[in-house]
Protein backbone atom coordinates (compact mmCIF):
# COMPACT_ATOMS: atom_id res chain seq x y z
CA UNK A 1 0.00 0.00 0.00
CA UNK A 2 1.25 3.47 -0.92
CA UNK A 3 -0.31 6.79 -1.87
CA UNK A 4 -0.01 9.10 -4.89
CA UNK A 5 -1.25 12.55 -5.74
CA UNK A 6 -2.82 12.95 -9.20
CA UNK A 7 -4.32 16.28 -10.32
CA UNK A 8 -4.30 17.39 -6.70
CA UNK A 9 -6.21 14.29 -5.52
CA UNK A 10 -4.60 11.96 -2.98
CA UNK A 11 -5.23 8.32 -3.82
CA UNK A 12 -4.45 5.15 -1.86
CA UNK A 13 -2.95 2.34 -3.95
CA UNK A 14 -3.63 -1.07 -2.41
CA UNK A 15 -1.21 -3.00 -4.64
CA UNK A 16 -0.12 -6.66 -4.87
CA UNK A 17 2.91 -6.17 -7.11
CA UNK A 18 5.80 -3.70 -6.83
CA UNK A 19 5.68 -2.75 -10.54
CA UNK A 20 3.01 -0.07 -10.05
CA UNK A 21 4.80 1.48 -7.07
CA UNK A 22 7.96 1.87 -9.14
CA UNK A 23 5.91 3.30 -12.01
CA UNK A 24 4.40 5.89 -9.63
CA UNK A 25 7.68 6.95 -8.01
CA UNK A 26 7.41 10.60 -9.14
CA UNK A 27 3.87 10.92 -7.75
CA UNK A 28 4.21 9.50 -4.22
CA UNK A 29 2.65 11.40 -1.34
CA UNK A 30 1.85 10.90 2.31
CA UNK A 31 -0.92 8.36 2.89
CA UNK A 32 -3.27 10.70 4.75
CA UNK A 33 -6.49 12.54 3.77
CA UNK A 34 -7.00 10.10 0.91
CA UNK A 35 -9.90 10.84 -1.43
CA UNK A 36 -10.26 7.11 -2.14
CA UNK A 37 -8.26 3.90 -2.37
CA UNK A 38 -8.13 1.51 -5.32
CA UNK A 39 -7.24 -2.16 -5.58
CA UNK A 40 -7.46 -4.86 -8.25
CA UNK A 41 -8.67 -8.41 -7.55
CA UNK A 42 -6.73 -11.44 -8.88
CA UNK A 43 -9.79 -12.19 -11.07
CA UNK A 44 -9.75 -8.85 -12.86
CA UNK A 45 -5.97 -8.96 -13.24
CA UNK A 46 -6.32 -12.42 -14.85
CA UNK A 47 -9.09 -11.10 -17.12
CA UNK A 48 -6.84 -8.23 -18.23
CA UNK A 49 -3.99 -10.70 -18.89
CA UNK A 50 -6.25 -12.77 -21.12
CA UNK A 51 -6.74 -9.74 -23.42
CA UNK A 52 -3.09 -9.63 -24.38
CA UNK A 53 0.06 -11.46 -23.50
CA UNK A 54 1.00 -9.23 -20.59
CA UNK A 55 2.56 -9.81 -17.17
CA UNK A 56 0.31 -9.78 -14.11
CA UNK A 57 2.08 -6.82 -12.50
CA UNK A 58 1.58 -4.70 -15.63
CA UNK A 59 -2.08 -5.70 -15.79
CA UNK A 60 -2.56 -4.75 -12.15
CA UNK A 61 -1.32 -1.26 -13.02
CA UNK A 62 -3.84 -1.00 -15.88
CA UNK A 63 -6.71 -2.13 -13.62
CA UNK A 64 -5.74 0.33 -10.88
CA UNK A 65 -5.68 3.28 -13.27
CA UNK A 66 -9.04 2.24 -14.69
CA UNK A 67 -10.51 2.34 -11.18
CA UNK A 68 -8.91 5.71 -10.53
CA UNK A 69 -10.49 7.08 -13.71
CA UNK A 70 -13.90 5.78 -12.64
CA UNK A 71 -13.68 7.44 -9.22
CA UNK A 72 -11.78 10.66 -9.88
CA UNK A 73 -14.61 12.48 -11.75
CA UNK A 74 -16.19 13.08 -8.32
CA UNK A 75 -13.25 15.46 -7.79
CA UNK A 76 -13.83 17.34 -11.07
CA UNK A 77 -11.03 15.47 -12.82
CA UNK A 78 -11.34 13.26 -15.90
CA UNK A 79 -9.19 11.15 -18.17
CA UNK A 80 -8.72 12.43 -21.71
CA UNK A 81 -7.02 9.88 -23.94
CA UNK A 82 -4.51 12.10 -25.75
CA UNK A 83 -0.94 13.29 -25.98
CA UNK A 84 -0.50 16.60 -24.15
CA UNK A 85 2.45 18.89 -24.79
CA UNK A 86 3.48 21.83 -22.67
CA UNK A 87 5.01 24.95 -24.22
CA UNK A 88 5.86 28.10 -22.22
CA UNK A 89 3.32 27.38 -19.48
CA UNK A 90 0.37 26.24 -21.62
CA UNK A 91 -0.84 22.74 -22.46
CA UNK A 92 -1.98 21.53 -25.90
CA UNK A 93 -3.82 18.21 -26.29
CA UNK A 94 -3.67 16.02 -29.41
CA UNK A 95 -6.03 13.16 -29.94
CA UNK A 96 -6.58 10.76 -32.83
CA UNK A 97 -7.85 7.30 -33.62
CA UNK A 98 -5.27 4.63 -32.91
CA UNK A 99 -2.65 4.43 -35.67
CA UNK A 100 -3.30 7.89 -37.15
CA UNK A 101 -0.04 9.30 -35.86
CA UNK A 102 -0.70 11.25 -32.68
CA UNK A 103 2.74 10.33 -31.33
CA UNK A 104 4.40 11.12 -34.66
CA UNK A 105 2.89 14.59 -34.74
CA UNK A 106 3.87 15.22 -31.12
CA UNK A 107 7.45 14.09 -31.88
CA UNK A 108 7.49 16.70 -34.67
CA UNK A 109 6.46 19.39 -32.16
CA UNK A 110 9.35 18.38 -29.93
CA UNK A 111 11.73 18.90 -32.88
CA UNK A 112 10.08 22.06 -34.20
CA UNK A 113 8.60 24.06 -31.33
CA UNK A 114 11.10 25.68 -28.94
CA UNK A 115 10.58 24.72 -25.26
CA UNK A 116 8.03 21.99 -26.08
CA UNK A 117 7.94 19.02 -23.71
CA UNK A 118 5.53 16.14 -23.19
CA UNK A 119 3.24 16.44 -20.19
CA UNK A 120 1.76 13.00 -20.88
CA UNK A 121 1.91 10.87 -24.03
CA UNK A 122 -1.27 8.85 -23.61
CA UNK A 123 -3.46 9.15 -20.52
CA UNK A 124 -3.32 12.62 -18.94
CA UNK A 125 -5.89 13.90 -16.48
CA UNK A 126 -7.77 17.17 -16.87
CA UNK A 127 -9.22 19.14 -13.97
CA UNK A 128 -12.15 21.51 -14.32
CA UNK A 129 -11.45 24.57 -12.17
CA UNK A 130 -14.11 26.59 -10.36
CA UNK A 131 -13.87 29.40 -12.91
CA UNK A 132 -14.51 26.94 -15.77
CA UNK A 133 -10.93 26.84 -17.02
CA UNK A 134 -9.14 23.52 -17.50
CA UNK A 135 -5.81 22.31 -16.21
CA UNK A 136 -3.86 19.36 -17.64
CA UNK A 137 -1.90 17.07 -15.32
CA UNK A 138 0.76 14.45 -15.94
CA UNK A 139 0.21 10.92 -14.62
CA UNK A 140 2.42 7.84 -14.24
CA UNK A 141 0.42 6.21 -17.08
CA UNK A 142 2.29 7.50 -20.08
CA UNK A 143 1.75 5.14 -22.98
CA UNK A 144 4.21 2.94 -24.78
CA UNK A 145 6.69 5.76 -25.53
CA UNK A 146 6.80 6.47 -21.78
CA UNK A 147 6.62 10.20 -22.38
CA UNK A 148 5.60 12.43 -19.51
CA UNK A 149 6.42 14.35 -16.38
CA UNK A 150 4.77 15.25 -13.10
CA UNK A 151 3.83 18.75 -14.24
CA UNK A 152 0.62 20.68 -14.87
CA UNK A 153 -0.42 23.59 -17.08
CA UNK A 154 -3.60 25.41 -18.14
CA UNK A 155 -5.08 23.67 -21.19
CA UNK A 156 -5.01 26.09 -24.15
CA UNK A 157 -6.48 23.98 -26.97
CA UNK A 158 -7.46 20.50 -28.12
CA UNK A 159 -6.63 19.17 -31.58
CA UNK A 160 -8.18 16.19 -33.36
CA UNK A 161 -5.67 14.75 -35.82
CA UNK A 162 -6.48 13.07 -39.12
CA UNK A 163 -4.18 12.18 -41.95
CA UNK A 164 -4.13 14.35 -45.05
CA UNK A 165 -2.13 14.89 -48.22
CA UNK A 166 -1.68 18.54 -47.40
CA UNK A 167 -1.65 20.29 -44.03
CA UNK A 168 -4.81 22.15 -43.03
CA UNK A 169 -6.23 23.20 -39.70
CA UNK A 170 -9.69 24.54 -38.88
CA UNK A 171 -11.74 25.23 -35.79
CA UNK A 172 -14.34 22.60 -34.94
CA UNK A 173 -17.94 23.52 -34.13
CA UNK A 174 -19.24 22.63 -30.69
CA UNK A 175 -21.56 19.97 -32.16
CA UNK A 176 -18.74 18.25 -34.01
CA UNK A 177 -16.50 18.41 -30.93
CA UNK A 178 -19.27 16.69 -28.91
CA UNK A 179 -19.67 14.01 -31.62
CA UNK A 180 -15.96 13.29 -31.67
CA UNK A 181 -15.63 13.28 -27.89
CA UNK A 182 -18.55 11.00 -27.06
CA UNK A 183 -17.03 8.24 -29.15
CA UNK A 184 -13.82 8.20 -27.18
CA UNK A 185 -15.15 8.81 -23.69
CA UNK A 186 -14.98 6.03 -21.19
CA UNK A 187 -18.49 6.13 -19.74
CA UNK A 188 -19.05 3.25 -17.38
CA UNK A 189 -20.40 2.83 -13.94
CA UNK A 190 -23.37 3.95 -11.90
CA UNK A 191 -25.76 6.69 -13.00
CA UNK A 192 -24.26 9.33 -10.70
CA UNK A 193 -20.78 8.77 -12.09
CA UNK A 194 -21.88 8.82 -15.74
CA UNK A 195 -23.84 12.05 -15.20
CA UNK A 196 -20.86 13.62 -13.47
CA UNK A 197 -18.56 12.67 -16.36
CA UNK A 198 -20.97 14.26 -18.83
CA UNK A 199 -21.11 17.42 -16.72
CA UNK A 200 -17.32 17.54 -16.89
CA UNK A 201 -17.52 17.06 -20.67
CA UNK A 202 -19.92 20.01 -20.79
CA UNK A 203 -17.28 22.15 -19.04
CA UNK A 204 -14.67 20.70 -21.40
CA UNK A 205 -16.42 21.76 -24.65
CA UNK A 206 -17.25 25.18 -23.21
CA UNK A 207 -13.83 25.78 -21.67
CA UNK A 208 -11.38 25.31 -24.52
CA UNK A 209 -11.20 25.75 -28.33
CA UNK A 210 -11.17 22.58 -30.49
CA UNK A 211 -9.35 22.22 -33.80
CA UNK A 212 -9.21 19.63 -36.56
CA UNK A 213 -5.82 19.13 -38.16
CA UNK A 214 -5.31 17.20 -41.37
CA UNK A 215 -1.62 16.55 -41.69
CA UNK A 216 1.17 14.66 -43.32
CA UNK A 217 4.41 13.84 -41.57
CA UNK A 218 6.39 17.07 -41.80
CA UNK A 219 7.77 19.81 -39.64
CA UNK A 220 5.51 22.16 -41.56
CA UNK A 221 2.49 20.33 -40.07
CA UNK A 222 3.83 20.92 -36.56
CA UNK A 223 4.53 24.59 -37.26
CA UNK A 224 1.01 25.03 -38.65
CA UNK A 225 -0.72 23.47 -35.66
CA UNK A 226 1.45 25.33 -33.16
CA UNK A 227 1.06 28.75 -34.81
CA UNK A 228 -2.72 28.28 -35.01
CA UNK A 229 -3.37 26.97 -31.52
CA UNK A 230 -0.70 28.95 -29.71
CA UNK A 231 -1.94 30.84 -26.65
CA UNK A 232 -0.72 34.39 -26.87
CA UNK B 1 -42.53 4.06 -28.16
CA UNK B 2 -41.01 4.24 -24.71
CA UNK B 3 -37.36 4.77 -23.99
CA UNK B 4 -35.45 2.10 -22.14
CA UNK B 5 -34.99 3.54 -18.61
CA UNK B 6 -31.33 2.48 -18.74
CA UNK B 7 -30.65 5.49 -20.95
CA UNK B 8 -30.45 9.10 -19.96
CA UNK B 9 -29.62 12.46 -21.49
CA UNK B 10 -27.34 15.19 -20.27
CA UNK B 11 -26.58 18.63 -21.68
CA UNK B 12 -23.12 18.93 -23.21
CA UNK B 13 -22.33 22.29 -24.77
CA UNK B 14 -25.37 23.41 -26.75
CA UNK B 15 -26.51 19.82 -27.27
CA UNK B 16 -27.80 16.80 -25.38
CA UNK B 17 -26.05 13.47 -25.30
CA UNK B 18 -27.95 10.21 -24.77
CA UNK B 19 -25.96 7.58 -22.91
CA UNK B 20 -26.49 4.13 -21.42
CA UNK B 21 -26.16 3.83 -17.65
CA UNK B 22 -25.70 0.98 -15.17
CA UNK B 23 -25.68 -2.59 -16.51
CA UNK B 24 -26.62 -1.49 -20.04
CA UNK B 25 -23.39 0.51 -20.38
CA UNK B 26 -21.35 -2.69 -20.20
CA UNK B 27 -22.64 -4.05 -23.50
CA UNK B 28 -23.97 -0.93 -25.20
CA UNK B 29 -21.61 1.72 -26.50
CA UNK B 30 -23.57 3.83 -28.96
CA UNK B 31 -24.21 7.39 -27.97
CA UNK B 32 -26.50 9.86 -29.63
CA UNK B 33 -26.28 13.64 -29.87
CA UNK B 34 -29.60 15.50 -29.82
CA UNK B 35 -30.51 19.12 -30.45
CA UNK B 36 -33.03 20.98 -28.29
CA UNK B 37 -36.11 19.59 -30.08
CA UNK B 38 -34.64 16.09 -29.92
CA UNK B 39 -34.17 16.47 -26.18
CA UNK B 40 -37.78 17.73 -25.84
CA UNK B 41 -39.10 14.64 -27.65
CA UNK B 42 -36.75 12.37 -25.70
CA UNK B 43 -38.24 13.58 -22.40
CA UNK B 44 -41.76 12.74 -23.63
CA UNK B 45 -40.72 9.25 -24.71
CA UNK B 46 -38.94 8.71 -21.40
CA UNK B 47 -42.08 9.60 -19.41
CA UNK B 48 -44.56 7.25 -21.09
CA UNK B 49 -45.36 5.05 -24.04
CA UNK B 50 -46.22 7.54 -26.78
CA UNK B 51 -47.01 7.33 -30.49
CA UNK B 52 -45.41 9.25 -33.36
CA UNK B 53 -48.70 11.15 -33.89
CA UNK B 54 -48.76 12.27 -30.25
CA UNK B 55 -45.14 13.40 -30.51
CA UNK B 56 -45.98 15.49 -33.58
CA UNK B 57 -48.88 17.13 -31.70
CA UNK B 58 -46.62 17.89 -28.73
CA UNK B 59 -43.99 19.39 -31.01
CA UNK B 60 -46.60 21.60 -32.74
CA UNK B 61 -47.88 22.80 -29.37
CA UNK B 62 -44.39 23.77 -28.24
CA UNK B 63 -42.64 25.05 -31.38
CA UNK B 64 -43.72 27.12 -34.36
CA UNK B 65 -43.14 24.65 -37.17
CA UNK B 66 -45.28 23.29 -39.99
CA UNK B 67 -46.99 19.93 -39.53
CA UNK B 68 -44.95 18.45 -42.39
CA UNK B 69 -41.69 19.59 -40.85
CA UNK B 70 -42.68 18.34 -37.37
CA UNK B 71 -43.77 14.95 -38.74
CA UNK B 72 -40.51 14.58 -40.69
CA UNK B 73 -38.40 15.54 -37.67
CA UNK B 74 -40.22 13.14 -35.36
CA UNK B 75 -39.98 10.32 -37.87
CA UNK B 76 -36.26 10.84 -38.43
CA UNK B 77 -35.53 10.91 -34.69
CA UNK B 78 -37.68 7.85 -33.92
CA UNK B 79 -36.03 5.87 -36.72
CA UNK B 80 -32.51 6.72 -35.55
CA UNK B 81 -33.47 5.84 -31.97
CA UNK B 82 -35.03 2.55 -33.11
CA UNK B 83 -31.86 1.76 -35.02
CA UNK B 84 -29.83 2.49 -31.89
CA UNK B 85 -32.18 0.16 -29.93
CA UNK B 86 -33.15 2.80 -27.42
CA UNK B 87 -36.75 1.64 -26.97
CA UNK B 88 -38.06 -0.99 -24.56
Amino acid sequence: MFAIQLAGVRIGMDNRYSFVEHQCKDYLCEARDLAFTVSASPEEIAKEQALGDYAADYCESICLYRHICELIPAHNVFLFHSCILEVDGYAYAFTAKSGVGKSTHCALWLKTVPNARVLNGDKPLIRVEEDGTLTAFGTPWNGKENWGENISAPLAAVCFIERGEINTIETVSEGEAVDRLIHQLYLRGPRQSVMKQLMLMDSFVRGVPFYLLHCNISKEAARLSFETMRKK
Amino acid sequence: MKINPDFTIQQVGGYYVAVPIGETSKHFHAMLRLNETGAFLWKLMAEKDISEEELVEALLAEYEVSREMAAADVHRLVESMREAQLFV
